[in-house]
């Protein structure tokens, strides 16, 4: 079994089953940088110093032509083929609360929540433990390779995990899920990975901003909030981005938490006037940030943001919170899919 | 325009960081003579530019972070996962000092 050995002794774990190295890493309590681990984000980036890794992903966009050509790789897509010398900056902060493990599930229901997103709620032997606001890979019968879903619940003992998947055309994850899979079926799923959980211990009001698929994490992030006695009574504000008016969900979940309507908010906003007009929609049009600083006013520079959805989405929301308000990113929770 | 520091302190292909109070600090880089000056606090996490990579060639620093990147001229972002620029300030070398606009509000857009 290979043997990894990180700056030279600063960390030494085992890689079981075919694991990349991030996963056997954080699987070992090691803190290995990371945020998507699919390759894309490139924040778990190392230089291999000995050893061999086979590459599952040459082209992957996480990694710049510079960091090739220093002989980086991602760790998230290197399988060491024997033992390995790794060097990267370990992380505190990514060292994982509750340790990744693989466990086989089963289908248990379906349910529709838009148009093209749904519920799959999956059934494992074991509690499910996880962050409000973090990932596990599914790996489904027949497809290739695994998929990253956020959690939509809070962790349980009765072992549910309940993803809200949106419908991505002619995606084959998609597919399967949407068209193939029957309750009762079986999966592998790995989890929970993600830095971009709930932080009860902020003493800051809550913003949680999704759009399309977004709207998971940042449902299990406000479900976890108000269910944690730390923010009882905490001022949490949930905003909505979709396309059209017919894209608009997650209001019926928030008017269940404890405090809607008083501390607990949802607002929600349409991108396309088209499509907003020819539905009468009465609410906001244009951008979710937009109605994101036109609500909060003042109040923006002081709350602790939970971001989720397109990167066009999150990107504008950099933009507004960083550039523009200058909010420190350690206020700003988002793992960068791509 | 705000006197940072002498231009001697910066050495080639080198950088350093200014404290200034009621803001965050700034990063001067000298890049085979020519001087910079940008926020020295990488805009994807809490990490000080200044203890970077600086590659030359390339104009670019590399955040000691997660090795993410930016052109030092532009503050463009140059590597994931940076995706937000660097602000940057307009420069001025006068006296063997390097002064910026640190006041500006707008930053200098990226070209």
């Amino acid at each position: 079994m290979p043997v990894i050995t990180v700056n030279d002794g600063e960390a030494v774990f085992e890689c079981r089953d075919g694991d990349n190295l991030l996963r056997a890493g954080l699987r070992a309590g090691v803190g290995l940088p990371y945020e998507c681990g699919v390759g894309a984000c490139g924040c778990c980036r190392g230089e291999v110093v000995e050893g061999q890794v086979d590459d599952l992903w040459p082209e992957a966009p996480g990694l710049s032509a510079r960091d090739r050509r220093k002989g980086r790789v991602l760790t998230c897509q290197s399988r060491p083929q024997d033992d390995v010398r790794l060097h990267l900056q370990l992380d505190a902060h990514a060292v994982p609360v509750i340790r990744p493990l693989r466990r086989t599930v089963r289908l248990a229901a379906v349910r529709d929540v838009t148009h093209d997103i749904r519920e799959f709620v999956f059934q494992a032997d074991a509690p499910a433990d996880f962050l409000p606001g973090q990932y596990a890979f599914l790996a489904l019968p027949g497809v290739p390779r695994e998929r990253a879903y956020s959690m939509a619940n809070l962790p349980n003992e009765a072992g549910e995990w309940h993803f809200r998947i949106r419908r991505v055309a002619g995606g084959e994850a998609t597919g399967t899920l949407f068209d193939h899979l029957a309750p009762g079926a079986t999966a592998q799923l790995d989890g929970p990975y993600g830095l971009a959980h709930l932080r009860p211990d902020s003493p800051r009001d809550i913003v949680c901003i999704a759009g399309g698929s977004g709207l998971a994490p940042m449902l299990s992030v406000a479900r976890g909030a108000a269910a944690h006695p730390a923010l009882a009574g905490r001022r949490l504000d949930f905003f909505y981005g979709g396309r059209t008016p017919a894209d608009v969900c997650g209001e019926a979940e928030l008017a269940s938490l404890p405090g809607y309507g008083a501390q607990v908010r949802y607002h929600a906003a349409v991108s396309d006037p088209a499509a907003a007009e020819a539905a009468r929609w009465p609410g906001a049009v244009g951008p979710v940030h937009e109605l994101v600083e036109r609500t909060l006013g003042e109040r923006l520079d002081a709350a602790e943001f939970y971001l989720a959805g397109p990167p066009p989405m999150v990107e504008a929301l950099q933009q507004l919170l960083q550039v523009t308000h200058r909010i420190a990113p350690e206020r700003i929770h988002f793992d960068r899919f791509f | 325009m705000k006197k940072l520091c002498p231009t001697a302190d910066v050495p080639t292909g080198g950088c350093r960081r200014i404290e200034l109070p009621d803001r965050p600090p700034l990063a001067v880089f000298n890049l085979d003579g020519r001087f910079y000056v940008t926020d020295d606090t990488c805009t994807h996490g809490d990490a000080s530019l200044c203890d970077g990579e600086i590659d030359c060639d390339d104009g670019v620093v590399e955040c000691p972070y997660h090795q993410g990147a930016f052109e030092i001229a532009s503050g463009r972002p140059a590597g994931a996962p940076c995706s937000i620029p660097l602000r940057v300030y307009r420069v001025e070398v006068k006296d063997a000092a390097v002064f910026a606009a640190v006041d500006e509000t707008e930053a200098v857009p990226c070209p």
